[in-house]
C-alpha cells in the first residue's frame, strides 16, 4: 500500500509527458526533448563517473559517434532513422570499448586527462574521414518533420537509462562497481575484478549518449563536428549530474531538470555568463555539496541510498 | 589436505633502493595460527603484499596449495581462498554495513543476503547494518572489516594488526573468533605489535628483520631467543 | 612526398627545440602543482591564457616591452595563484583528486568564459619583435628566439629555487612526503598555496613569451593544458628535469611530423603521443612516481 503513492505519481507524471506533444507547442516540445536528453546523458555519466569514480571528461565522444553513425547510415546507407539511430547506440559502446580496454587501466588523473584528450581526437578522425563524415562541412540529413516521434524516443531513451541506473545501483553489480569508487585496492583484494567492472560500467555509459546523438542528428537534420563534440555538452552532463546527486538513481534526473530550466532561462540570451555559471557550480558544488542535492538529504533526512 | 597451505621460498621485494624483504621463506601448515613479528619497516606488510598480490616479487616465488601465486592479479588470488585484512582500515565508508559484505559475497541473493546478516550478528553489528559503514565507530570498522574478509569462506586468513586500537571487550571476541576459524581447520596469519596477543594465539611465530627471517619457532622459544630481543632492543 | 633536406631538417630541429622550450617551462609549473598537491590543473592552461592577455592589455594600453613586463605577469598570477582554493581540506577526504579535477575544471570554464565575456573571441597578438634572423639556410624567428632565452632563464631560475633555497627545498619535501614535512614543521597548507602560486607566474610566463608568437584568444589555453599534461607523462610525473627534457622532445616530435606526415595527423599528434605513452609506460619514459 505504501509502495502505490509514489507508483501512480509515477505513472501520472508519465501519461503527463505522454500526452505533451498534442497539446503544447512545437517549442515546448523541443524543451522537453532536450530535457530528456540531458537526463539520458548525466544519467550515463553516472553509471560511470557516479558509481566507479573514474571520471569521463570526454563522454561526449560517444554522443558524437552516435550522431555520425546514425547521420552516415541515413544518409549514405538509406537507413530508416530509428534503425539508424539504434546503430548508434552500437557503436558508441564499441567506441567505449576500444578506448575503455587500455585506458581504464589508468589511474584516475590520467584516465581523466585522457578522456579529455578523446574529444579532440575524434573530432580529428572525424576531419580526417571527410569522405564519410563530411569532415568541417558536415552532414545535411534529408528534412523530415519528425520532432514529435524524436520526442518520444528521446522520452524512452531518458526513461530506459533510468530504468538502467535503478537495476544497476540495487543490484550487487552496483555495489561492486562502487565498491571501486571507495576503494579499489580493498575491491580488489576482496576478489573483485575491477578491470571488468570498469569496462562493463564503461559500456553501458555510453550506449544512451550514442543513441540520444543519433536523435539529435535527425532532429537537427545536420552535424558537423563542433556541433556534436563540444565540451560544453559534457560539462552540462556533468554539472548536472553532480548537481543533483552523483551516484544516485535520481539525482541526475534532478539536476537535469533544474538546470535545464536554468539553461532555459539564461542560455538563449547570456551564452558566456551561462557557461561561467556552470563553472561556478562546478567549484560551489565541489566545494560545499559534492554528494549533490540529493547526496545532501540522504544524509540530513537519513533517506536510503538507493533514490 | 597433506603439504603446506602456503609457500614463500626466498621472495625478495625491493622499493628503488631499499629492500623491504629480503630472500624471506616461510612455510605455513594448514590449520594452525601463526604470528609474525618484528620491528617496524621489517617488510612484515610487504611480505603480506606479496602474498596478496597488491606486490609483486622482484625474486623468489610463491605457493598456495601447491599452485603458484607470485605474479597473478589480486583479485584471482583472493578468489582461490586468500582473504587478508589491512593495516589502516579500508571499509567502503559510503556503502551501509551489510552491503560491505554482500559486495564480497558470491552466488545466490537471499542466502548471500543471510550469511551476511550471521557474520554481522556474530560480531555485534547487527543492528547497525543500514548503518553507512564510515559512521561506524573505530573498533566497529574494525570487526567490519574482520568479518567482511570471511565471506568468501578463506582457507587462509592475513590479519595485518588485528588488535591496534582496539578495546580490551572488543579484543577478546576477536581473539574468541580467531580461535573460532583456526577450530574451522583455517590457516591465519598475524602481524601484531601486541606480544601479549602474539603469544597468547600462535603456535608458531616468524620474526622478521630488515626484510629477512631471524627466527622462527614456538612462542617460548623465540621469547628466549637472543637475535629477537635484539632486534627489538639491542640496537643503539 | 618531398625530398626531406638536410636543411628542412636543421630548421625543423631548431623550430622544435625553440617551441619545446615553452612546452617545458609550462610543464614546469603543472609538474610541481601535481608532485606538491597531487592535483591535475585543468585550469593550467588558461593561467597562461590570463599572462597572455594580460600582456597584451599591457602592451596595447601602457606600451610595455612584453619581455618586460613579463615579471609583472608573473607577479599578478603569482598573486592569484596563492589565493586559490584549491587546496585539499574542504575537498572529499576520500576522493581529492576527483574533486580537485572537477575543481580546475570548473575554474578553468568560468575564468574562460569571464575572458569571453570581457575580451570576446577577436583574435589578438603583441605586434612586437617580428621577422627571422638566418643562419645559413635556417631562420630563427625572432620572438621564438628570445622566448627560448628567457623560457631557459626562468627555468634555471625555478631550479635553483627548488635546489637551493629553503622554501624551495621544503615544497620538495611536501612533494616526497606530505606526513614527513608536516613532521619536520613545514606548514604544508602554506606549502600548497606557494606552490600553486610559483606554478601560475610559470604559465604566466609561457603566456607572456607565447603572446609574441602566437594568436590571443580565450581558448586558447586548452591545448596548453593539455601538452603540458602530456610533457608530464612523457617526463614522467614529479620528475622535474624529466618535465625539461619531455617538453623539448614534444617540440622536436611535432616539429618532425609536420615534415614527414600531413597536417591533420600532426596536429593531433600530441593527442596521439598521449595515449600512445600512457597506455605502454605510465609513469613516463623517464621514469618517475604515478
Amino acid at each position: 500500500m505504501k509502495r502505490l503513492g509514489p507508483a501512480l505519481l509515477a505513472l501520472g507524471l508519465l501519461a503527463w509527458l505522454a500526452l505533451w506533444p498534442l497539446w503544447a507547442s512545437g517549442y515546448r516540445v523541443r524543451f522537453m526533448l532536450e530535457l530528456f536528453m540531458w537526463v539520458a546523458l548525466a544519467q550515463s555519466w553516472n553509471l560511470i563517473s557516479g558509481l566507479t569514480g573514474y571520471v569521463s571528461f570526454g563522454h561526449v565522444a560517444f554522443y558524437g559517434t552516435g550522431a555520425y553513425t546514425a547521420g552516415i547510415l541515413i544518409l549514405r546507407a538509406d537507413w530508416p532513422w530509428p534503425l539508424a539511430v539504434l546503430a548508434g547506440g552500437v557503436t558508441a559502446p564499441i567506441l567505449a570499448l576500444l578506448i575503455g580496454y587500455p585506458c581504464l587501466r589508468l589511474k584516475g588523473p590520467y584516465f581523466a586527462i585522457a578522456m579529455l584528450g578523446l574529444n579532440e581526437v575524434m573530432r580529428v578522425v572525424v576531419s580526417y574521414f571527410d569522405g564519410l563524415t563530411g569532415g568541417g562541412l558536415g552532414l545535411s540529413l534529408p528534412t523530415l518533420h519528425a520532432s514529435v516521434p524524436v520526442y518520444y524516443a528521446m522520452g524512452a531513451t531518458a526513461l530506459g537509462a533510468t530504468i538502467l541506473a535503478f537495476a544497476i545501483i540495487t543490484s550487487r553489480f552496483g555495489l561492486r562497481l562502487m565498491s571501486i569508487r571507495e576503494d579499489e585496492v580493498a575491491a580488489e583484494a576482496m576478489g573483485i575484478d575491477t578491470s571488468r567492472y570498469k569496462l562493463y560500467a564503461f559500456l553501458l555509459s555510453a550506449v544512451a549518449p550514442g543513441i540520444a546523438g543519433g536523435l539529435f542528428a535527425r532532429d537537427q537534420g545536420y552535424i558537423e563536428p563542433i556541433s556534436v563534440f563540444p565540451l560544453l555538452t559534457t560539462i552540462t552532463m556533468i554539472v548536472m549530474c553532480l548537481f543533483g546527486g552523483k551516484g544516485t538513481i535520481f539525482g541526475p534526473v534532478l539536476g537535469a531538470v533544474l538546470l535545464s530550466v536554468f539553461q532555459e532561462l539564461v542560455w538563449a540570451r547570456f551564452l558566456y555568463v551561462h557557461q561561467v555559471l556552470f563553472g561556478v557550480i562546478i567549484v560551489a558544488v565541489v566545494l560545499f555539496m559534492p554528494k549533490g542535492i540529493l547526496g545532501v538529504l540522504q544524509e540530513r533526512y537519513r533517506l536510503p541510498r538507493t533514490i | 589436505m597433506d603439504g603446506p597451505i602456503l609457500e614463500v621460498t626466498q621472495v625478495t621485494k625491493r622499493f628503488g633502493g631499499v629492500t623491504a624483504v629480503n630472500h624471506c621463506s616461510l612455510s605455513l601448515t594448514p590449520g594452525r595460527i601463526y604470528g609474525l613479528i618484528g620491528p617496524n619497516g621489517s617488510g612484515k606488510t610487504t611480505l603480506f603484499n606479496c602474498v596478496t598480490g597488491l606486490a609483486a616479487p622482484d625474486a623468489g616465488l610463491i605457493r598456495f596449495k601447491g599452485e603458484r601465486i607470485d605474479h597473478l592479479p589480486p583479485y584471482l588470488i583472493a578468489r582461490r581462498g586468500i582473504g587478508r585484512t589491512f593495516q589502516v582500515i579500508r571499509v567502503f565508508p559510503e556503502l551501509t554495513a551489510l552491503e560491505n559484505l554482500l559486495v564480497v559475497s558470491r552466488g545466490d541473493g537471499e542466502a548471500a543476503r543471510r550469511r551476511a546478516m550471521e557474520l554481522l550478528t556474530f560480531v555485534k553489528l547487527d543492528r547497525l547494518h543500514r548503518e553507512y559503514a564510515g559512521n561506524l565507530s573505530y573498533g566497529q570498522q574494525k570487526l567490519l572489516e574482520f568479518v567482511r574478509v570471511l565471506v568468501p569462506e578463506p582457507e587462509l586468513i592475513l590479519l595485518d594488526e588485528p588488535a591496534a586500537g582496539v578495546n580490551r571487550t572488543l579484543l577478546n571476541d576477536l581473539l574468541a573468533a580467531i580461535r573460532d576459524l583456526r577450530a574451522q581447520g583455517r590457516t591465519i596469519l598475524i602481524v601484531e605489535h601486541d606480544m601479549k596477543v602474539i603469544m597468547e594465539l600462535s603456535e608458531q611465530i616468524f620474526v622478521l628483520d630488515y626484510g629477512e627471517k631471524i627466527a622462527e619457532g614456538p612462542p617460548e622459544v623465540i621469547q628466549a631467543d637472543a637475535r629477537v630481543i635484539e632486534a627489538y632492543f639491542g640496537r643503539g | 612526398m618531398t625530398t626531406v633536406t638536410g636543411a628542412m631538417l636543421a630548421q625543423v630541429v631548431v623550430s622544435g627545440l625553440l617551441a619545446g622550450s615553452l612546452y617545458a617551462l609550462v610543464a614546469l609549473g603543472l609538474a610541481l602543482i601535481f608532485g606538491v598537491m597531487r592535483v591535475i590543473n585543468i585550469a593550467h592552461g588558461t593561467l597562461l591564457m590570463l599572462g597572455s592577455y594580460a600582456t597584451y592589455w599591457w602592451f596595447t594600453y601602457l606600451g610595455w616591452n612584453p619581455y618586460l613586463s613579463l615579471p609583472a605577469a608573473m607577479g599578478l598570477l603569482f598573486l592569484g595563484g596563492v589565493h586559490d582554493p584549491v587546496d585539499e581540506k574542504p575537498l572529499e577526504k576520500r576522493a581529492p583528486e576527483l574533486s580537485s579535477l572537477l575543481l580546475t575544471f570548473g575554474i578553468s570554464i568560468s575564468l574562460v568564459n569571464l575572458a569571453q565575456l570581457a575580451w570576446t573571441s577577436d583574435l589578438r597578438s603583441v605586434e612586437f619583435l617580428t621577422g627571422s634572423y638566418l643562419l645559413g639556410p635556417v631562420a630563427f624567428s625572432k620572438a621564438r628566439l628570445v622566448g627560448f632565452a628567457f623560457a631557459l632563464g626562468i627555468t634555471v631560475l625555478a631550479f635553483l629555487f627548488l635546489g637551493r633555497t629553503k622554501l624551495g627545498k621544503a615544497i620538495r619535501a611536501t612533494a616526497q612526503s606530505r606526513e614527513v614535512a608536516m613532521v619536520c614543521g613545514i606548514n604544508v597548507g602554506r606549502i600548497h598555496l606557494l606552490t600553486f602560486g610559483v606554478a601560475s607566474a610559470l604559465a604566466a610566463a609561457g603566456g607572456s613569451l607565447v603572446s609574441v608568437i602566437v594568436a590571443i584568444q580565450p581558448e586558447m589555453g586548452q591545448v596548453w593544458t593539455f601538452k603540458s599534461f602530456l610533457v608530464i607523462v612523457l617526463g614522467g610525473a614529479g620528475n622535474y628535469p624529466g618535465a625539461l627534457l619531455g617538453g623539448l622532445l614534444l617540440g622536436l616530435v611535432e616539429q618532425l611530423s609536420s615534415l614527414y606526415l600531413t597536417t591533420q595527423v600532426s596536429e593531433a599528434i600530441a593527442y596521439l603521443l598521449l595515449v600512445v605513452v600512457l597506455l605502454i609506460r605510465p609513469t613516463g619514459l623517464l621514469g618517475g612516481r604515478t
